[in-house]
Order: C-alpha cells, then structure tokens, then sequence
C-alpha cells in the first residue's frame, strides 16, 4: 500500500488524469445503467467504459496503488466481456459497477489528501469477480445471431470492425439502419450538406461509416451518400434530419433473422429486483470530500475539438481574404485608386499568418510533458521484472503538436517496455557478460529541420537476436537490420512462448510501426549488436492534418480530396458537347446544366489532341467560385481517413494540390482542391476567345 | 583540406556536390506528377516519411529524357531549411576532391551549363563539374502562367 513517499513526485499528474479517467467513467456508466434499465445494449458507453478503467488500472499499477488496481481490474475484466458481446450488461451487474468506481475514487481522495489508500473491501472485490460470468450469462450472442444485408450494407466495403459494430448493435437490440442522403443545391441552400448532416444524425445515431454512392439514387439524382448508423430512433426523426425524401432509410438486418427488434431482452436481467439499482448519481457524492480545486498556474485544459473548430474558422478567413486579393487587383486594374486598400490587405495577410501559427502554437505540447508517464512505466516494470533499470530522459523543450503527441505515446510505451521486458538482462547475467548490473534505457529527441521531430530510444541490453527472430517468424534469417526490422514488425511475432505480464505475448513492433509509419507518416530505423544495444529511431512530424477524404481514380492515378469540398458524385451519362467547346462538355443536374471538366485534361496540362481520353465516367461536383462545375474522374475508390502533408518546397507549392498524403502504398498522393485547380488553370486562359475556352487545358 | 564530395553521371558526365550537402542516396521508383510545377520537376517522392519534390537532372540540363533504370538514383540535398532531390542516371561514388585542382569552368561549359556548373574537378583523368545545387534546384514557383 502507498501512493505516498517515492511516488509523490508522480502524484500530481496522476490525480489530473485519474479524476478526467473517473469523470468519464461516472458518465459512461450512467449512460449504461440507462440502457441496461431499457433493456438495451449500450456497445459505446461500455466500450468506453471498458477504455476509462483499463487506463485507470494502467495508471495506478505505475503509482502502485494497489486496491485500485484491484477493483479496477476486476470492473474492467467484466466491461471486456460485456463489450464483445456487444455492449450489453445485465442489470445485476450496475450496482457493483457503481461501487466500485464510488470505492476508487474515495481511494483517489486519500491519496490527493496525503493519506494512504485504504485496502480494497474484500466482498465488493468478489462481487466485481462474480460479473464476468453474469455478463457471459446475459450475452445475447447465442440468443439471438444476426445477419446484415450484405448488399444494402456494402459487406465489401466495410471494415471487420465496422462490420461488427453493425451487428453488435443489432444484437444489442438497437436498429441498424441505412440512411441514404441525396444532396442538392436546395438542400446546400438550406444549409444541408454531407457535412450538417453528419453532425444532425450523430445526434441521433451512432454513425459507423458514411460511403460515397454514385449511379442510380433514389429520387432520380445520380449521387448519394450513403449512412449505416445504429440507432434506436424513429424513421421519421432520421429522415426529418437529413431533410426528407428523396433521401431514403433501410434495415441492414437480413430478412432471414427480422424480428421485432425491441422486445428483445436480456436473458439474465429478468431475474433480478429493479430495486436493486440505486438512482445513480446521487448514490455517488456520498462519502466523498469535496473535490479539492486544483489551480492550473495559468494553464487551462481546453478539448482539441475547439482548437480543431478555430482553426477551420481561421481557414474560412483565408479562403475569404483571396477572394478581397481578387477583388482588389480587380479595382486596380480598373483604375480606382485602392493604394491604401492595398495596404490593409497587406496587413492583413500578415495578421493572418501570425493568427495561423498562434492557433498551430496552441495544439502543440512539450514532448517532455507527454512522456512524464514513462518513468512510472519504468518503475512498474523494474518491479515486476526483478530487473535494475535506469531511465534517462534527454528530451529537452522540443514541441509536438498533440495530435501527433497522443498517437505516438503508445508506440514509446510498447518501444519502452520491449526494452526492459525483452532486451534487457537480469542483473547476473549483465554481470556476467562485463556490464553495470544496472541496465539503461536512454530517450532522447530533437527537432530536426523540415518540421521533423526525432526521438532515439536506446538500451544497453542484449541486442536483436536475427536468428531466434527469424526462427520465431518461421522465416530465413535476414542479412541486414532493415529486413530484420520488418520481421520484428510482423503482426503477432513473438520470440517467447509464454506471455509474459508486462509485454503480453507479442512485442508490439507491428503496432509500433502502424502508429510511426501508416498513423504519423514517420519513419521507424533500427540499430542493433549483440551483447551491446539495441537503439530505435523515430522520425515524426511535428504535425499531422486529418482528413475525411475521397479517394478517386483518374488517368491511372490515385488521388484524394476533402470530403467536405465535394457536393455531389454524380455517373457521367449522356454529356452536351458544344460546337466549338474544345472538350468543354455540359451534364444536366435537376434542370441545370453544370459544366463538365476532364481532370485528366486539367491536370495533363496541355491540350491533348485525342480529346475523348480520360473523360471519365464519374464526376465530382465541386463549387469553384461559387459555381457548381464537375470534374470527370475514371474511378470513385472510396471514402477514408487521411493525413494531409502540406507541400512546403516552394518548387511544388501549386495552386489546386492542398497537399500529399500516403494511402499505404509509399508513394505520396496527390490531396487536390479541385475548386481551387479549376480556378487557377482557367484564370491560365483568362484571354482565351470563348468563355467556354477556360474549361481547355 | 580535401573536401568529402559525391559524384553522381547524368548523361554520361560526371558531376558532383559536396557530401555535406547530401542528406541520403535512394533509389528511383518513381515520382507522382504535381501538375503545374515547374518543368523541370519530375515529381514528388516519399523518401523515410517525407514528401520532397525531385528534380529531374536531365530535364534541367536541357537533355535528352532518360528511362529510369535500377542504376538511377535520387540524391537527397539539403538546402537551408528545404530538402530537395535531384534524380540523376546513378550515384556510385563518394571522393574527397583536393581544392587545388578544383578550376573555374572555361567559358564554354559556363554558357552550355547555364550556370549549373560552378567548377570542374580534376580527378585523375576524368573531368567532373561541381554543380551549384541551389541553382540546379531553383526557386521557381508554381507555373500558373502556364508556360510549361
């Protein structure tokens, strides 16, 4: 028992994030106790539940808080079972859940006081322990399997763990609906795009992906977006949201399993007296000191979200201010006197710039801030390795842009913990082989130019053994560190048999390499030599821009662009051609005519004498200047999470490319802003005879 | 001092530039188009995370378009606070160059290199231009002129 003496100095930064842990948690669980009373599933707030506890034990291992980590771990023992069987508790297992939280967070107290934390009550321990068989008892899998409709839920396109989410919710007694939402200019008008309509469903549903659809929609457009949500509310409500027909809603339930979906309850809650659940949240302030008020010495914590919102604002005033440059030059040219107007702008554009990288400046948190948890890490594993081990942190007062900072301490922590758990040696054996009895594991970084932020983890442990690596891989031994490092990066590798209980089984390099290369667009480098050290480089950016994005294919290329930009996919069928137009075609959307660019065109750049090639067959309807114009692409590849790169090289610096991106393949993607594209290359032509002249490339 | 440089062949002529100013050597498999860049850019690449435009040596020095080969190589240069590649037909060498033999270009190869030549070294018996890797690189900006 302790939380006090050794560890004070971790105290602080503990109690900060236990009490956000325990916040969530509380929130969660009443949101549960909601859906269990209902009879319903509630796969979010168990999973976060799930989440909240899991890190509560990790944390308070660290600090070695030891009945918290008990009545955490068996709390969350119960949630993981819960969770697979798609979020569903029976109503039994709310009270024990209610107390044990109330128990952690008197314990949290304690500590935040300077006292110890008192044991943990030995029969809330084994009522916690007694949950996981009731969940198991009350899971509806074998109740009730559940089918989806592969073709209304597009089985292909969907993630396992989409996939999953849809039927957990079914199982889970929720609908799993497809919403189909057809855009229009109407609808734009009214402020209804595939952007409001996210956040007016989210209200109302869990949405697990949105699809892109072109070809035949309903109510004669050629384009919709397509919603599978979980949800338990009405039709009415849903359709009411995205602003009624022609948009439509449908089960994604086959019709082998429908059945009144609601009816459907629990097996194992029947059993028990409602009366065994407390009204909740008063239940909770019982016992509990008043919660101390932590001063932040002139910090504040604010939610990434509204950093993320000012910095979208900040964008809009951007967009707006080249649009007055426009308007401007425009008056000069025309003679008026704008000399002083010039000015401004000039200023402007200069506040601007200060404004964007106060904003960026906000997000970024020091790298030794984000690793303050490490040496707890550390002091964990020295305990339940029997290993000496020192750690040292050079990290200086190097930045990193949160998001950036939120993905990457999961793979120092895996790096970390690989360390000691596997390369390290016992103290005998390192003092047979000549070394310190007292293992060291070093983390440095520095921030490289070109907006890279590098970090270097190195042990003095026994080094990567290329043969048991290869041998454990099944896998002929490789011939330099590099393919050594792609073995290690296998997916489930392991060059032990048993788990062990820092590391688990495998040794994470899979996961490490995931969030440094595929999450952060990094880099990940190995050196290694036996009997002296194993070293880690990371290369990170110090930023990172995520993005909904739609990926497409056009004359042989990928390439993305802003989810948010586009307004409509529509098929390319039967295109006008004017006389004269050079290329410039016209397709009707609802009684307007939209003209119709090749992107191939636009981006070959020159006139290509075949004018037929590369036209397309889908097409992309963007607003450039206000004006709705679609670009023909050959091919719609799907919807999906990207990270932006913003090109710096003035080289490469091109109106119309926002940036690049890597879609798993290692080659940089091109992310276009297709109204910013068509705009720059028809100013090209500003003097080009015709006005329909301005669509030639 | 002999200065560390690395020597690379476009066209079947030696050129280099000194090691300092070289952050890596990769291999050439190919680079994504940026429409509207200037000419001479052949693209952009991803080399250990980074995306860093690569300019196309032969189409710099007004040569014939090469085909990329396995022997083609992107030089990784740093330029203050840019990175750059220079993709030239390969990259084999690493030398230290003695400054004594290191002569200003005569008058012709000033005029047919356009300026990208800012020395010729004399190696044994062969001749290699040091290039003034900003200037190969240049700063033009995106060619909104349309004048490609």
């Amino acid at each position: 028992m302790s939380g006090t003496g050794e560890f004070a100095e971790f105290l602080p930064a503990y109690l900060a994030e236990v009490d956000e842990l325990l916040a969530s948690a509380q929130k969660d669980l009443l949101a549960v106790e909601e859906a269990v009373r209902k009879g319903l599933a509630q796969p979010r707030a168990v999973r976060e539940l799930f989440r909240a506890l899991h890190t509560l034990k990790g944390l308070s291992a660290m600090v070695d808080v030891e009945p918290v980590v008990s009545l955490a771990h068996w709390m969350e023992a119960s949630l993981r079972l819960a969770d697979q069987a798609g979020g569903r508790l029976p109503e039994s297992s709310v009270e024990p859940l209610v107390e044990g939280l109330r128990a952690i967070e008197v314990r949290v107290r304690q500590l935040g006081a300077g006292k110890v934390a008192s044991p943990a009550p030995a029969n809330l321990l084994e009522r916690l322990e007694a949950l996981g068989p009731q969940v198991l008892d009350a899971a509806p899998k074998r109740a009730r399997p559940v089918m989806l409709d592969a073709e209304a839920a597009f089985a292909s396109r969907l993630a396992p763990s989409e996939r999953e989410q849809l039927e957990g919710g079914l199982s889970g007694g929720q609908r799993a609906l497809r919403l189909d939402f057809v855009p229009s200019s109407e609808r734009a008008a009214k402020g209804l795009n595939i952007n409001t309509v996210r956040e007016r469903v989210a209200k109302l549903a869990d949405i697990v992906k949105v699809l892109p659809l072109s070809g035949a929609a309903a109510g004669g457009a050629s384009l919709a977006f397509a919603l599978l949500l979980i949800t338990r509310a009405e039709d009415a409500a849903l359709l009411e949201a995205v602003g009624g027909p022609p948009a439509v809603v449908r089960s994604l339930e086959a019709p082998a399993s429908a059945e009144p979906a609601a009816v459907d309850v629990a097996p194992g809650s029947a059993v028990l007296p409602a009366s065994a659940v407390p009204p909740g949240a008063a239940g909770l302030e019982e016992e509990l000191d008043e919660p101390e008020v932590r001063r932040g010495g002139g910090l504040l914590r604010v939610e990434v979200s509204r950093l993320d919102e000012a910095m979208e604002w900040l964008a809009a005033l951007v967009v707006n201010r080249s649009r007055l440059t426009r308007a401007v030059a425009a008056l000069t040219q025309a003679g008026a006197p704008t000399r002083e107007l010039t000015a401004i702008l000039q200023e402007n554009g200069r506040q601007l710039r200060d404004l964007r990288s106060a904003i960026l400046r906000l997000r970024m948190v020091r790298v030794g801030d984000v690793l303050e948890r490490l040496p707890l890490l550390v002091r964990g594993l020295r305990r339940a390795t029997g290993k000496a081990v020192r750690l040292e942190l050079d990290v200086g007062d190097a930045e990193l842009d949160k998001a950036v900072a939120d993905r990457l301490l999961p793979a120092l922590v895996h790096l970390v913990r690989n360390a000691v758990d596997h390369a390290l040696e016992l103290p005998e054996e390192r003092q047979a082989a000549g070394k310190a009895p007292e293992g060291l594991v070093r983390l440095t970084c520095h921030a490289r130019a070109s907006g890279q932020l590098e970090l270097t983890l190195r042990d003095d442990g026994r080094g990567v053994d290329a043969k048991a690596v290869a041998k454990a891989a099944n896998a002929p031994v490789p011939d330099s560190v590099d393919a050594l490092l792609d073995l290690l990066c296998r997916p489930g590798l392991s060059t032990r048999q048993e788990a062990t209980r820092t590391s688990g089984r495998g040794m994470g390099m899979d996961i490490v390499r995931r969030i440094v290369v595929e999450q952060l667009g990094g880099e990940l480098r190995m050196e290694t030599r036996k009997g002296a050290g194993t070293t880690f480089t990371l290369s990170v950016p110090l930023t990172v821009t995520l993005m909904d994005a739609i990926v497409f294919e056009c004359a042989g290329r990928r390439y993305a662009v802003a989810v948010g930009t586009v307004e409509e996919l529509i098929d390319v069928g039967s295109v006008v051609r004017p006389a004269g137009a050079d290329g410039l075609g016209l397709v009707e959307r609802r009684g307007a005519a939209v003209p119709l660019v090749s992107l191939a065109r636009l981006l070959d750049g020159a006139a290509s004498a075949d004018g037929d090639a590369g036209r397309g067959t889908k097409a992309l309807i963007v607003r450039q200047r206000g004006e709705p114009v679609a670009f023909a692409v050959d091919r719609l590849l799907g919807q999906q999470e990207i990270v932006l790169r913003p090109l710096e090289d003035p080289l490469v610096r091109v109106p119309g490319v926002a940036g690049a991106t890597d879609l798993g393949d290692g080659q940089p993607t091109l992310v276009l802003d297709l109204g910013a594209l068509g705009a720059a290359r028809a100013g090209r032509r500003k003097r080009a005879p015709s006005r329909s002249g301005e669509w030639v490339s | 001092m002999n200065v560390l440089h690395v020597l690379f062949k476009v066209d079947g002529t030696e050129y280099a530039m000194p090691a300092a100013d070289v952050v890596q050597m990769e291999s050439f498999t190919g680079a994504t188009p940026v429409p509207g860049a200037p000419a001479h850019v052949a693209g952009l690449v991803q080399v250990r995370g980074r995306v860093i435009p690569v300019v196309d040596a032969r189409m710099r020095f007004g040569l014939p378009a090469g085909t990329p080969s396995l022997d083609s190589r992107v030089v990784v240069g740093q330029l203050g606070e840019r990175t750059v590649g220079l993709l030239v037909d390969s990259a084999r060498e690493v030398l230290k160059l003695d400054p004594r033999t290191i002569q200003p270009p005569p008058p012709m190869v000033v005029e047919g290199a356009k300026g990208f030549v800012k020395a010729v070294a004399q190696v044994g018996q062969r001749l290699v231009m040091l290039i003034d890797f900003p200037r190969v690189v240049g700063e033009e900006t995106a060619d909104v002129d349309g004048q490609r």
